[in-house]
């Protein structure tokens, strides 16, 4: 299977601000990646120039020929105000394939509602969006993404905010997803607990540093101490990974780091 | 009271096609939460007329390029140009940088036609003068309303997703900062040639409270639009209606017809929430 999106020695950054440097790495086609960090690392940095909408600085990020993202921004990008059905934001995810000045028509609808029916909301349909809980409007968003026949699913924080409940169901959703469809999913996080037992693979962006692996590579005491340059215990319970880091003799969940 | 509303009726049509442009497009406003950018953008069309005018009175006329309307134009697109590029974004927050846009381009109207030599002649200018519209000015009115209606009804979906979810679009390969500028410049082109016959209030009026109503009725965008346009209409009609036999100033008639049904909409939402 090929790369699906290749950096190479890529310099990602604004203007004349880097914020990380010379990333070399691939997401080949079936991956389930996890990119994980504290808020301001550089993850959505990275994301953007995935998902093609940031040029890097210098070196390269190249996109197989064809590629097509289905985004899930996160919840609070999206203005609740607008007096939007369900059904109606789900469209929105077939806009650029209806073409400019044209309507959604019979079957942009239908394949809508199968993607609603994906993710288990078909009867929200009709429902106002603002008045969907905060799991209902994230499979709403993945609705959206799916609608589009995606090669990759790109979800940004899809669990931030949510309940113990909700974020076991979002997760478990997008690993279905991925097993049940073959689909490629990138998720960021800055919760490497909620992540890590999910995903195949991490990528670390931590203090400027990036590192990628597979689960078993990067979850290892070794490594996240270094990254987060604190000492860090990986637990494991009933076969599932919680890492805990010790800072002045406490525990610290390694997201507050 | 209908035969005196007939005097006027070049006036009232005036008022309904300003009504209708300016009630679609406050849809986008309100949602948007760019409220006061549309305050800020009659203001600085007035402060365009307030120029022209004033270098009028100097006798420094330079063609089409000193009429109120081409002065009040430019300042309008240059206001549009800093906003729709996202002016703002930076240290100053954008609701400080609309603000004082708002307040200097106000002061600097008042200020150059307290200069013009025809100054208080032309403060009903700045404030308006819905009774004074031709039939003449209303067609002038449909010439810039019909293409931006047409725009706003080709390119809804366009406008609906880089208003609802700007980053998503931006990754279906929408050039958002394109149909951001091309909002802002139909609102730009509306508000410079509504605001020579309505002045700002009333503009403003158009712009905020007939969407407020839409959304307060409706659950939908298409909902919201027909009753902030049904909404419009009727301040326009009833307003007009009522100015005139009992010798009331238009403006403030119509917009107190619309604020009459804002909050009529509001109780009814109410009512039906309990």
């Amino acid at each position: 299977m090929g790369n699906l999106v290749s950096f190479d020695h890529a310099t990602l950054g604004y203007g004349r601000r880097v914020i990380l440097s010379d990333l070399t790495f691939a997401i080949p086609e079936g991956d389930f990646l996890g990119m994980v960090g504290p808020n301001g690392a550089g993850k959505t940095t990275i994301l953007r120039a995935i998902l093609r909408t940031l040029k890097p600085i210098s070196g390269t990020v190249t996109h197989a020929l064809g590629i097509r993202f289905g985004y899930v921004p996160q919840r609070d990008q999206v203005d609740y105000n607008f007096p939007l059905n369900v059904i109606d934001v789900v469209m929105m995810g077939r806009y650029d394939r209806i073409g400019l000045g044209r309507r959604p028509g019979v079957n942009d609808r239908k394949l809508a509602c199968a993607s609603l029916d994906h993710v288990g909301i078909l009867d929200l349909a009709d429902q106002p969006l603002s008045a969907l809980s905060g799991g209902q409007k994230q499979r709403t968003l993945i609705a959206r993404a799916l609608v589009g026949q995606p090669n990759v699913l790109v979800l940004d924080e899809p669990t931030n905010g949510m309940d113990l409940v909700s974020t076991t169901q979002i997760l478990g959703l997008v690993r279905e997803l991925h097993e049940r469809d073959k689909l490629t999913v990138l998720m960021v996080s800055h919760a490497l607990n909620e992540v890590a037992n999910y995903v195949e693979r991490i990528a670390l962006v931590v203090n400027g540093g990036f590192r990628i692996g597979t689960v078993d590579e990067i979850m290892t005491e070794s490594v996240l101490s270094d990254m987060y340059r604190i000492p860090v215990e990986v637990a494991n319970l009933d076969g599932h990974r919680i890492v805990v880091a010790r800072r002045d003799g406490q525990i610290v969940p390694v997201a507050d780091v | 009271m209908f035969d005196a509303v007939l005097l006027f009726k070049d006036a009232l049509y005036g008022a309904l096609v300003i009504g209708l442009v300016c009630s679609v497009l406050g849809v986008y406003v309100v949602l948007r939460r760019i409220v006061f950018v549309g305050a800020a953008l009659a203001e600085l069309s007035s402060a365009g007329i307030a120029l022209a005018l004033w270098l009028a009175g100097r006798g420094w006329m330079l063609g089409i390029a000193t009429h109120p309307i081409a002065l009040a134009l430019i300042l309008t697109i240059a206001g549009v140009l800093f906003f729709g590029a996202g002016g703002g974004r930076g240290r100053i927050p954008p609701d400080a940088t609309i603000g004082v846009t708002y307040a200097v381009a106000a002061a600097m109207g008042i200020i150059l036609i307290s200069k013009a030599k025809t100054g208080e002649a032309h403060d009903i200018f700045l404030q308006g003068n819905i009774l004074g519209i031709t039939r003449g000015d209303t067609m002038v009115l449909l010439a810039v309303a019909i293409p931006v209606l047409l725009v706003h009804t080709l390119f809804y979906k366009e406008f609906l997703f880089v208003s609802f979810d700007r980053e998503t679009a931006r990754t279906l390969g929408y050039r958002v900062n394109f149909w951001n500028l091309l909002l802002y410049f139909t609102l730009g082109l509306v508000i410079a040639f509504a605001m020579q016959f309505a002045g700002v209030m009333l503009v403003f009026n158009f712009l905020v409270l007939p969407a407020v109503t839409g959304l307060l009725i409706s659950p939908s965008m298409a909902g919201t639009f027909f009753w902030s346009i049904v909404s419009a209409l009727l301040a326009a009609v009833i307003g007009f209606s009522l100015s005139v036999p009992f010798d009331l100033p238009s403006g403030p008639a119509i917009i107190a017809v619309s604020g009459a049904l804002a909050l009529m909409a509001f109780l009814v939402r109410l009512a039906q929430r309990r």
